[in-house]
């Protein structure tokens, strides 16, 4: 045994022992190897960010940053564990909420743009405008000269408690009216106009239904929106039924915008539709209260048909604000895994690598006999370090992951297959085992190296795949563990297995051939 | 000694007729693509309260008006009933009804996963896809190239691994059209990626071996190259067989215990794993022979439909 020999495997010893440290206790503000999506369980949104036409980059970058804080905010108070809210290229926003199943509620907590804004009824001489009136309308004139901007038409409260949009009515480039729907396209008149009439044989006495808001501003033409918002948050009406509400506190310049209006409606005719104020969150009013006072000094309730986690969602929203630009729905890509499937993935992965392990490890002792007990303990050696590589670089691992660690542990003796093969060959031409294993592994290198090339190159193919398309991490976790598994296994196979062979040198074990299966695998 | 390449032309035969075979099903059923590159909706479910057939499950589906909803069913003993369901794209109202309207008529369902693709993603991914095919292709080509850069003809020995390779690619795609006519599976990313690690995988065995029958042709080992062809697998046969057969074991723990999700991706593997082994042993050195010695006619009229022609 030579001294270089000793250093080494006390190196590979030391090596070993850290990467079993590295594996029980945390380190590097490491607790445990990652776990992806699919082991955890969870769900994986990614979203299409839609810009007016026109935006320019800076406008998009400073919007898509402010989207992600939104973003980050509204997931924030649902407590969900190390969620990844990421830009991606091509305006899209990829968000991953481990442990979080109900993607249905994901979707509308992150979909949701949360724009709040309040409006009031049109007027024409002191009464309310209704669609008809538009609809009859021939000219193209808003009866309210004043005021510009888009008019809301809602349909009858549904069971939600809720007014849905049936039409925004707005002027063209030309100063025509067109009537849009929710998406942006033109509807067509006629169609309207039967919608309208059904709706209208219906309607209920106060209704808010097919009325025409228009924005509420202040007195310097300021549109009260969710901006001037300080603080939200869920509460409970005081009154004979409790009921959820939210209870909402503007600031300073909210508070007189809102005075301003409280003011103006107030003057109003009481009980009346004039005298109500429209609360519409992201183009539906989701309730109309009479102004019953003057003034409110800087704080007031938002009322509605709300259960309790309404309103926790409605003030969480409100506080995290709205999204600057709304999201594509549905979205680019969904993914749910229940936590139960998850967990049993990785039961199931982990079942498959040991009984793989132990089946290697038993082919290579009954093939190779002691040259196969020294490949089982390199691979014991290779599995110990690969994981702990993969909680200190860290890797995320996935199914695929696994799948890919897995298959290098297969690939890992192919190295050592190859060096035995040599080795025998040797021993047969009659050379003693210390020149046996050097020949044995120099020749085989070169082939060992060769072999593992292909590998390398289609691992970094995948690499490249899985980081270039939406959802692609089974594949890069698969390119990045084989690699990994790979290049790893070259240095066991190589630096391990030999170290460890050349303890034998010399020893009375190396004159009994047997324990080589020199001639046992040879036909 | 064994005489491999003695008995060439059978291994050329076996080949022909499971490409051949690959090749009818391929051009009957064509391949299943799955929601990453054709868009929609995927749903995982298992009916908690009774066991659910999947013609009966076909059935209700169908009367909740969705005919073209695809059924694949876990075929492996793990997770006892999962049933994917393929549809077009869903929306969260639509998916919520349909779970709702299969609880109404087979008791309650656990939605064990869900995952939805626009169509935008789906051609993106096709794209990137295939790209990557054409990318590893060019890189494997290379490989090849300066791997047998020192070969007597690299032009030659190239030619057979490329053919040797396309072999494998053409037998996984063969067997999973069937699978996919048969049994619905579809070709997912993991499958591309599958396709990709076995090509690899198929080319460097080639390699070794080829790197072998340099060795021997510059030792001269014997005049005859289709001694030395035979000499070199024999001698390499060990490591070919010890190789494949540790990573087969892996791979089937992979199929046996993982299932479902990883289980089109172990297939692939698996067929891979043997189709390359078997090209590497005798499909691509035994072309090099057949080359060698000019006789690509006399295959021909080996083989057994000539000969009952000629009689």
């Amino acid at each position: 045994m030579t001294r270089r020999n000793m250093l080494t495997l006390i190196i590979i010893l030391a090596l070993f022992a850290f990467a079993i440290c590295a594996l029980i206790y945390p380190m590097f503000d490491r607790q445990q190897i990652r776990l992806g999506l699919d082991l955890v369980g969870g769900s994986h949104l990614v979203y299409q960010a839609q810009f007016p036409e026109g935006a320019t980059g800076e406008d998009k970058t400073r919007a898509m940053d402010r989207a992600l804080d939104t973003i980050r905010t509204r997931i924030d108070k649902y407590g969900v564990t190390e969620p990844i809210i990421q830009k991606q290229e091509g305006e899209r926003i990829l968000v991953q909420l481990p442990g979080f199943t109900d993607i249905e509620a994901a979707k509308r907590l992150v979909e949701q743009t949360g724009f709040l804004e309040f409006r009031e009824v049109e007027l024409n001489n002191g009464n309310p405008v209704y669609l008809g009136d538009y609809l009859e309308n021939q000219n193209s004139e808003f009866f309210n000269k004043g005021e510009d901007s888009a008019r809301i038409f809602v349909g009858e409260k549904r069971d939600d408690g809720k007014h849905y949009p049936i039409a925004f009515l707005s002027k063209d480039e030309e100063g025509n009216f067109k009537y849009i729907d929710e998406e942006g396209s033109p509807i067509d008149i006629e169609e309207l106009r039967q919608i309208e009439e059904q709706i209208k044989a219906q309607l209920e006495l106060g209704s808010a239904a097919l009325l025409s808001w228009i924005p509420a501003r202040g007195g310097d033409g300021t549109q009260l929106t969710g901006g001037f918002l300080k603080e939200a948050r869920p509460s409970i009406t005081t009154g004979i039924t409790a009921e959820p509400e939210v209870a909402i506190e503007w600031n300073e310049e909210g508070g007189i915008i809102f005075d301003d209006i409280a003011e103006r409606l107030y003057s109003r005719p009481s009980e009346s539709q004039e005298r109500c104020i429209g609360i519409f969150l992201d183009n539906i009013l989701i309730s109309h209260p009479q102004i019953i006072e003057p003034a409110y000094h800087g704080s007031g309730v938002i009322t509605g048909n709300f259960t309790i986690e309404e309103v926790e969602h409605l003030a969480n929203l409100l506080e995290s604000g709205a999204l600057p630009m709304p999201l594509q729905k549905p979205p680019l890509y969904e993914e749910m895994v229940s936590a139960t499937l998850g967990a049993g993935f990785i039961d199931m992965s982990i079942k498959a690598g040991v009984i793989g392990i132990i089946l290697i490890m038993l082919f290579m002792v009954i093939y190779y006999r002691l040259l196969g007990l020294l490949a089982s303990l390199a691979l014991i050696f290779y599995g110990t370090l690969v994981l702990a590589l993969f909680k200190l670089i860290p890797v995320t691992l996935t199914l695929a992951g696994i799948g890919g660690f897995v298959l290098s542990i297969g690939m890992a003796v192919d190295a050592n297959v190859l060096i035995f093969e040599r080795m025998k060959e040797e021993l047969r031409a009659g050379r003693t085992l210390g020149a046996a294993i050097e020949t044995g592994f120099n020749r085989a290198w070169t082939a060992i190296r060769d072999s593992n090339i292909t590998t390398f190159i289609v691992c970094g193919i995948l690499y490249w795949v899985g980081s270039s398309i939406v959802a692609g991490e089974p594949v890069m976790g698969f390119a990045l563990t084989l690699f990994i598994g790979v290049a790893v296994s070259m240095f066991t196979a190589i630096i391990v297995t030999r170290t460890l062979l050349r303890l034998f040198v010399g020893t009375r074990l190396a004159q009994r051939t047997s324990l080589f299966s020199v001639y046992s695998g040879r036909r | 000694m064994f005489d491999i390449t003695g008995k060439r032309f059978w291994f050329f035969l076996v080949s022909g007729v499971v490409i051949l075979i690959g090749i009818i099903s391929l051009a009957t059923f064509g391949l299943a693509l799955g929601i990453e590159f054709s868009s929609g909706s995927r749903l995982m479910i298992s009916f908690d309260e009774r066991e659910v057939s999947q013609d009966q499950l076909r059935q209700e589906l169908a009367n909740l008006g969705y005919p073209n909803a695809i059924i694949q069913s876990e075929i492996l003993p793990t997770g006892q009933g999962d049933f994917f369901i393929r549809t077009r794209e869903l929306t969260g109202e639509e998916k919520e009804e349909l779970k709702d309207a299969l609880a109404a008529e087979f008791g309650h369902i656990t939605e064990k996963g869900f995952s939805g693709v626009s169509a935008e993603v789906a051609r993106e991914t096709t794209h990137t896809a295939a790209i990557a095919v054409a990318v590893a292709a060019v890189g494997i080509l290379l490989y090849i190239t300066w791997a047998f850069r020192r070969m007597p003809s690299p032009f030659r020995y190239g030619t057979c691994a490329i053919v040797a390779l396309l072999h494998d690619v053409l037998v996984v795609l063969g067997v999973f059209s069937i699978l996919g006519g048969v049994l619905n599976w579809e070709i997912n990313l993991m499958f591309i990626t599958g396709v990709l690690a076995v090509i690899g995988y198929s080319v460097n065995n080639t390699v070794v071996i080829f790197d072998r029958i340099r060795e021997n042709l510059t030792k001269g080992v014997s005049p005859n190259f289709e001694v030395v062809v035979n000499n070199s697998l024999v001698e390499t046969l060990s490591r070919s067989l010890n190789t494949s057969l540790t990573t087969l074991i892996v791979v089937l723990a992979l199929l046996l215990f993982v299932g479902a999700s990883i289980q089109n991706f172990a297939v692939v593997l698996l067929i891979g794993i043997i189709a390359g082994t078997y090209s590497s042993l005798f499909v691509a050195p035994q072309l090099l022979v057949v080359w060698e010695r000019g006789e690509w006619g006399r295959f021909l009229q080996w083989l057994p439909v000539a000969k009952a022609k000629s009689r």
